[in-house]
């Protein structure tokens, strides 16, 4: 690959970290989500491990996977109001004159959050392990479960990062963030097995990208390696990668006022 | 010799409103430009298209030699831009901002280093340099700023309103700095700016925009030539009530020496050689024909009445939205 372009790349990620050390109330955040979540839901939904027909191991062992992918779900908007702000504060039309290649723009950042996202993923395993939970594949499956969730970090960032380009607003990106993580996240086999949706919700998970990832997580954690549901995880994330980083560049075109 | 900037018929059109329209340039290597202007009038704009921010919409622009439609990258290596707004990363510190577009510029190493450190000295922030920007006071900001665009060494400097906001003092500072750039390292300088002590004690070469054309171009010095000597303000007591100011045009045109006579809001500007020794004639006139003058002043001709010349409106912002709503009423 071209030297210069990785050269453009670091630079922007080691920019993209310094910002968020400076300012770590944004890192709490983001680590005391995943702490909520995982208590929470397996503390209500905790009766549902013992329904007929429930995948064996609990409930604890089956939602990880869902908590773990929400990870990179609830903290994309960082990409988006990062972007936002750059484009008010000019910062970004200073790196547009420089001769920086304009990919190495967008992917410093989205490789800022893809390592960040691992922080409160690990969490989650750890605090998932203190729950009885397992990881059935081990040490190279842990690794490729954290893999999977910066990959999908990688794709979800990149979606606040266009809506951001696009609408210029931190607002609009904070709201529409939320408006697409739910249905995202509920209408999904995140927290619920696929046989227990409704036939709508099954036919709207049967699209859902954050099903195919947490179906890949949650065989990593239970099964092994079944490398059909894990790679075709990574073929929908690539895809929607590819499309929410190519609209970003896009836009670029019209980063003006 | 290959031109700094040149442009044909540049035209930049936003859905309905043409900012541009057709300029032509042609800018030397090792001088500095000016583009003298009130607000709206186009000169952002302009610095947007030739700096590859914005796409023209027609015309042709080269920088350097390089076209800006087939090379934007090679003119991005030899241009620096400061933007109007000061732009920085506030959480980072001042070393650290100008290593990031060292950086961007694809320098690194020692070589980076020592002259990252050379622009600290330069612009007096070498003792504040690991401070977070956010913290430093609106002159060091724009210093820091102005240096940010340095560290390649550019060979086309574009500043847009590099002094606006500041205090007199950090605007002194600015100037001396980049007349220093100019005489020692030999950037062409390409600015624009509302001041016309700005444009009076930096640029070698202006040209007047207004309404997105250039309305006049020369050196300081030739524009002000031109309009034949000193400006003497006629102030009028009763404006323009029984037609006092046709008749005062009248008089004063009549007087010999006077080489021009422009209306302003208040009365009217007229321009002669020996201005001082025709006061008491032009006061003695108008005595004579029993209109009131509240005042009656002589000054140098300065770019601003350069500027009214061709435009008959002030440059000043605040005297503009008046003289707007003067020719409104009219």
């Amino acid at each position: 690959m071209d030297h210069d372009f990785l050269f453009d790349v670091w630079h922007l990620f080691v920019r993209a970290l310094k910002k968020t050390i400076r300012t770590p109330i944004v890192i709490i955040s983001a680590l005391a989500l995943p702490v909520l979540f995982l208590v929470l839901f397996t503390q209500i939904f905790t009766q549902f491990g013992n329904l007929p027909g429930f995948p064996a191991g609990g409930y604890v062992q089956f939602a990880v996977a869902g908590v773990i992918v929400m990870n990179p779900l609830m903290d994309s908007g960082g990409a988006g109001e990062a972007v936002v702000d750059d484009i008010n504060s000019g910062f970004l039309s200073k790196v547009l004159v420089t001769p920086a290649n304009r990919t190495a723009i967008v992917l410093g950042r989205l490789l800022h959050d893809m390592v960040m996202v691992l922080l409160p993923v690990s969490i989650t395993l750890a605090l998932a392990y203190a729950l009885g939970a397992t990881v059935i594949t081990g040490a190279p499956g842990i690794l490729l479960i954290l893999f999977t969730a910066a990959f999908f970090g990688l794709a979800m960032s990149g979606l606040a990062m266009a809506i951001g380009v696009r609408t210029k607003s931190s607002q609009a990106v904070a709201g529409l963030d939320l408006v697409i993580a739910f249905p995202l996240m509920f209408v999904s086999t995140a927290l619920v097995p696929y046989g227990f949706l409704p036939h709508w919700a099954q036919a709207f998970s049967n699209v859902n990208p954050f099903s195919y990832v947490v179906n890949a997580v949650r065989v990593l954690m239970s099964t092994g390696f079944v490398w059909s549901t894990i790679l075709a995880a990574y073929a929908v994330i690539a895809v929607f990668a590819a499309v929410t980083i190519g609209a970003t560049l896009y836009q670029f075109r019209s980063v003006e006022r | 010799m290959v031109k700094a900037v040149e442009t044909r018929d540049l035209v930049k059109r936003y859905e309905d409103v043409e900012a541009i329209k057709g300029i032509t340039l042609e800018i030397e290597e090792g001088g500095i430009f000016g583009f003298l202007g009130p607000n709206g009038a186009g000169k952002s704009t302009t610095i947007k298209v030739l700096t590859t921010l914005l796409r023209k919409t027609s015309g042709s622009v080269t920088i350097e030699g390089y076209d800006i439609d087939k090379d934007a990258r090679e003119i991005r290596k030899v241009i620096g831009v400061q933007s109007q707004e000061t732009i920085l990363d506030g959480d980072l510190t001042g070393r650290e901002n100008l290593t990031l577009q060292g950086h961007l510029q694809r320098l690194h190493g020692n070589a980076l280093k020592k002259r990252v450190d050379e622009l600290l000295t330069l612009v007096e922030l070498s003792d504040v340099a690991d401070k977070r920007a956010a913290h430093y006071s609106g002159g060091m900001k724009k210093r820091l700023d102005l240096a940010s665009t340095l560290v390649h060494k550019p060979r086309v400097l574009f500043l847009d309103e590099p002094t606006s906001g500041l205090d007199p003092q950090s605007r002194v500072a600015i100037w001396e700095h980049l007349e220093t750039l100019n005489r020692d390292e030999g950037v062409t300088i390409f600015l624009t700016t509302q001041q016309m002590e700005e444009a009076d004690r930096l640029c070698h070469r202006l040209s007047i925009i207004d309404h997105g054309e250039i309305v006049v171009s020369g050196s300081p010095v030739e524009l002000k030539h031109q309009l034949g000597g000193d400006t003497i303000t006629l102030s009028l007591a009763n404006g323009d009530s029984d037609g006092a100011k046709d008749r005062s045009k009248r008089i004063v045109s009549g007087v010999q020496g006077v080489t021009k006579v422009l209306d302003i809001e208040t009365g009217l500007a007229a321009y002669a050689k020996n201005a001082s020794a025709l006061v008491p004639d032009i006061v003695r006139l108008f005595d004579e024909n029993g209109i009131r003058l509240t005042s009656i002043s002589v000054a140098s001709a300065s770019l601003d009445d350069v500027f009214l010349q061709h435009t008959g409106r002030r440059i000043r912002s605040e005297e503009l939205s008046k003289v707007d709503t003067w020719k409104r009423h009219v």
